[in-house]
């Protein structure tokens, strides 16, 4: 049997789709701002050109209650918060042995969390930390992918501030705000930390303020061995100096995930929308395919570096007990 | 400084941070990738692993330039 055509489709289908790329690829090209520098304006009709982007960083509030002001970043977590648990309450409350098709889905999801989880981990420890980290993961993959369906930033509203009328968006990504990412880092960094204390007790506190080498330099210095007390004080002052910068570069993971999530998705909103202002319909696709991978690995990066740094807060303490032993 | 206005010198400087905090996570993105194909030459086996530690170190490379981002966007459109 011979199949007449080429790609899976026949000619005439073939052509048509063709012929209707090139077309939105022109009219794409004659109304973004990029063919109006090449071409010039031609005079097409409104509906085809794009506004320059206009930049906002703080989120914008939407209404108070009391004095907290319910920004539009806040409603769409909310939004992603009842998408996740509709999800889990669907999947759950007919679980069956042969699964359906949406709990297969989330089953398969699950599974690959968790064997990455028992892969950095451990067996113990990766079944342990497994609810958090799939919890974070998911979380920012929803809201990152949330707010690349279409429609998500168009809806818009009127608010009337000191006498003034704006017109702003009603959602807007989770992600893009500061204040979002800030406390899904302090989450991260107080979850590692707690998992830390509780595994070495105050031991773990060793690791920030090390003066075990200093008090045996001194100690030896104070017996006598003037030479080999000299070293262990040159030594202890160094580990001291080390625990310090081991205490600053703890605080500094909080400031680093901030930023991490926050400048990956806040770079890439502008970068979509710039593309759209430069060359409507057609250059701002591939760049939604990219910005749909780098949402998949943010939320990888920011449960996978929890993960890790829980792991090292836990293992830390085992080292040092099969040293001394 | 006759002549240079606060705006151009705000955008100079946006301008220079990106660029200037864009060259060192390039270049360890690039060290990273090519000691990633290197492993994966010699044992094929370990794609997975490879894989996945490979992009969490690019994440960390990278978030240096997203801290040049934020900073040149923080220039930008709130100095």
């Amino acid at each position: 049997m011979s199949r007449k055509g080429c790609l899976g489709c026949s000619f005439p289908v073939l052509i048509t789709i063709v012929v209707v790329v090139l077309a939105v690829g022109v009219v794409s090209l004659l109304s973004g701002a990029l063919g109006k520098a090449i071409v010039g304006d031609v005079g097409l009709p409104e509906l085809f050109t794009v506004e320059a982007p206009h930049v906002q960083l703080p989120a914008e509030g939407i209404f108070h209650i009391g004095g907290f002001a319910v920004t539009n970043t806040l409603l769409a977590s909310w939004i992603t918060i009842v998408i996740l648990a509709f999800f889990a309450w669907a999947v759950t409350h007919r679980i069956k042995v042969i699964p359906s098709r949406l709990q297969n889905l989330l089953e398969f999801a699950l599974e690959w969390l968790l064997n990455f989880c028992i892969d950095v981990a451990g067996e113990k420890n990766g079944r342990r930390f497994f609810p958090v980290i799939t919890t974070i993961f998911l979380f920012v993959i929803m809201n990152s992918w949330l707010s690349l369906v279409p429609g998500f930033g168009s809806i818009t509203f009127t608010a009337i501030e000191h006498g003034e009328t704006h017109v702003l968006p009603l959602l807007r990504g989770a992600n893009t705000d500061i204040n979002f990412t800030l406390a899904l880092a302090l989450i991260s960094f107080v979850f590692v930390e707690y998992l830390g204390i509780r595994e070495g007790g105050l031991r773990y506190f060793t690791k920030f303020i090390n003066v075990r080498q200093f008090g045996r330099g001194v100690g030896q210095l104070l017996r006598g061995k003037v030479k080999s007390g000299f070293g262990g004080i040159f030594m202890g002052v160094i580990d001291m100096f080390v625990g310090v910068l081991e205490g600053i570069g703890e605080m500094m993971r909080i400031v680093s995930f901030t930023f991490r999530l926050f400048g990956n998705m806040l770079g890439g909103e502008i970068l979509i929308l710039m593309m759209l202002f430069l060359m409507p319909f057609l250059l701002a696709v591939p760049f939604y395919g990219l910005e749909m991978l780098v949402g998949a690995i943010q939320a990888l990066i920011f449960g996978g570096l929890t993960l890790v740094f829980a792991t090292m807060a836990v293992t830390q303490h085992e080292h040092e007990a099969s040293e001394s032993s | 400084m006759e002549g240079i206005s606060a705006e151009a010198m705000r955008l100079l400087a946006a301008g220079i941070a990106m660029g200037l905090g864009a060259i060192g996570p390039g270049i360890g993105i690039g060290i990273l990738g090519a000691g990633a194909m290197q492993a994966l030459g010699r044992n094929p086996e370990a794609r997975g692993p490879i894989m996945t530690n490979m992009i969490l170190a690019i994440a960390m490379a990278e978030a240096v330039a997203i801290y040049a981002l934020v900073v040149s966007v923080v220039l930008i459109f709130v100095a």
